[in-house]
């Protein structure tokens, strides 16, 4: 099987659970919006998880970090779409958002860095490195502290779109 | 969603005492600027401690990147400029992210560690988590419950409210409850995996999936202030070291003009005849072996007072008595024998009490089996159920 009709398979095993999509200017107009959208997702895609309060609170974290990071999109023309889905113990996190073309090379930079091996270490030197970015942190982040799969996906030619695959039951299990 | 929303609620404080910073609610910042009078505390009083210093985090429900990055780096320097000093943060065990986020700063500073709090609040949890002790749990839960189905409507229990049960144990009252008042919604909380574990296998039995059940610290849980119409929290207060700490808890997470309701014991009233004497020497003694294990089994009618206490309005207290007469004396006589096989079995033993000692206290117990099973026998085991009311 090729690469893109595995890739096509797996991601039909998905379940979607939500679709959210509001204007960036909306979005990026209170800093707040971050908090209250990711416990409000958090909170109405994990009622059936087996402790849904903790799996809500873990994530509702990963997700405000991903929530975080669109917020500082260099443009706000256009829409930020969240699909949320699901397979087994898995979450999937498909955030699309505006961004120009420098900053996508950007982050598909920093997503080609969590797949070398030494994620674990890069992590830690980020912490403490007050000059990384802060994108570098929070990408690194989830990769280390929640164990997620994130991959960069094309979408139109101002947006991008991150999926985020997180194994958050293994973790709270 | 809207402009004019309010910040969520962080605060940081610092205990001179126990040398511990402590921080407390949702630490999303978009900016460090937005902490920067909370790094300030921080920095500044990481100077002043000689010894170990903590970093208390338990009760951060939240943190992002932004807060973590520029925590961490306030107390890797602190660390590498007093390489005298031990920094401790201490998470919990329910809060997942926090857990895996700051096991890494010891990879950053080998003075920096990470302490998980877990049961050290729960003297009692270890002598009850044993599978052996779930039928007694159930048969405990079965008799209260004849006389609680009656008592909670008067303590302010009605159909369609919100509910939280806390420290449900092996979730039997939330069943019941469940089935009885058809709560919009029920949460049910417990220190105890295993005891979870055994709730949620007997809901899966029953195709029952409207319970919430979450693994959480009954003192410091992640539910949001004034989200339920009533909260439960039975026969816990009594085995908690520090009960004004969970009542505080309880209040936070009830609605204003809702209510609290809780049960404890008094096992010096526990009582039967014939045999009265030993009966009460044996309950005596039970009331002084939980004391040394910093548990009181007196509470029940101190229920009032704690309520009053904590705050609460409309206190309601009253006492019901759960017999041999209720049902089947047997079913009594077998709760005794599980009390007799932990407290002289188990607690007694790891007091260090002698043999002869322990030998007078099951004498109790078997005098009270005695009691319940006799045919013109009496046995007793009395308990207070109170409410109060969160004032509006």
């Amino acid at each position: 099987m090729k690469r893109q009709e595995a890739t096509a398979t797996a991601d039909r095993a998905f379940d979607q659970l939500l679709n959210l999509e509001m204007e960036m200017a909306t979005f990026t107009s209170d800093w707040l919006h971050c908090d209250q959208l990711s416990n409000y997702v958090a909170r109405m895609v994990s009622h059936d998880r087996r402790d849904p309060l903790r799996h809500s609170n873990l994530l509702s974290s990963a997700l405000n970090e991903l929530l975080e990071m669109s917020f500082r999109s260099d443009t706000q023309e256009g829409a930020l779409i969240c699909v949320f889905s699901r397979h087994e113990q898995i979450e999937r996190i498909e955030l699309s958002f505006p961004c120009p073309s420098q900053q996508r090379r950007f982050y598909s930079e920093l997503v080609r860095g969590l797949k070398h091996s030494g994620k674990l270490a890069s992590y830690v030197e980020v912490i403490a490195n007050e000059t990384a970015p802060l994108e570098q942190a929070v990408l690194l982040g989830l990769a280390v502290n929640y164990d997620a799969d994130i991959e960069l996906r094309a979408s139109s030619a101002d947006a991008l779109t991150f999926v985020v695959d997180l194994p958050l039951e293994r973790l709270l299990n | 969603m809207t402009p004019k929303s309010s910040s969520p609620v962080f605060t940081t404080q610092f205990d001179t005492g126990n040398q511990e910073f402590v921080a407390t609610g949702v630490l999303r910042p978009r900016s460090i600027t937005d902490i920067a009078d909370d790094l300030l505390l921080l920095r500044d009083k990481v100077e002043t401690v000689q010894g170990v210093f903590y970093v208390n985090l338990k009760r951060v429900t939240h943190m992002n990147s932004t807060a973590f990055r520029a925590l961490a780096r306030v107390l890797i320097e602190a660390s590498r400029s007093r390489p005298e000093l031990k920094i401790v943060i201490l998470t919990s065990s329910v809060v997942t992210w926090a857990t895996q986020m700051f096991r890494h700063l010891n990879e950053l500073s080998p003075n920096i560690s990470m302490e998980i709090y877990d049961s050290a609040f729960y003297p009692g949890q270890t002598f009850v988590e044993d599978k052996s002790f779930i039928p007694i749990l159930r048969t405990q839960t079965k008799m209260t419950w004849r006389h609680e189905r009656e008592i909670l409507p008067r303590h302010g229990l009605r159909c369609g409210m919100a509910i939280a049960d806390i420290c449900c144990g092996i979730g039997d009252f939330a069943m019941l409850v469940r089935k009885e008042f058809h709560p919009a919604r029920i949460v049910a909380l417990d220190h105890s995996v295993a005891s979870l574990d055994y709730a949620r296998s007997v809901a899966e039995d029953f195709c029952i999936r409207d319970i919430e059940y979450t693994y959480g610290d009954a003192s410091q849980t992640l539910f949001e202030s004034d989200q339920f119409d009533f909260v439960t929290c039975r026969h816990s207060l009594q085995i908690f070291d520090r009960p004004e700490l969970l009542l505080r808890e309880l209040y936070r997470i009830c609605k204003p003009g809702g209510r609290v309701y809780i049960t404890n014991e008094k096992n010096s009233h526990c009582l039967g005849e014939p045999r009265a004497d030993s009966i009460q020497w044996t309950y005596n003694e039970v009331a002084k072996l939980f004391r040394h294990f910093d548990m009181d089994v007196e509470m029940g009618p101190k229920g009032s007072r704690l309520l009053l206490d904590t705050g609460f309005e409309d206190v309601r207290i009253e006492s019901f008595m759960v017999t041999n007469l209720d049902g089947d004396p047997q079913e009594f006589a077998d709760v005794i024998e599980a009390w007799e096989n932990v407290y002289a079995g188990e607690m007694s033993v790891r007091r260090g009490d002698s043999p002869e000692f322990i030998a007078r206290f099951r004498q109790g117990f078997r005098d009270h089996i005695f009691a319940a099973l006799h045919p013109r026998g009496y046995a007793g085991w009395p308990i207070w159920a109170a409410s109060g009311q969160k004032p509006l």
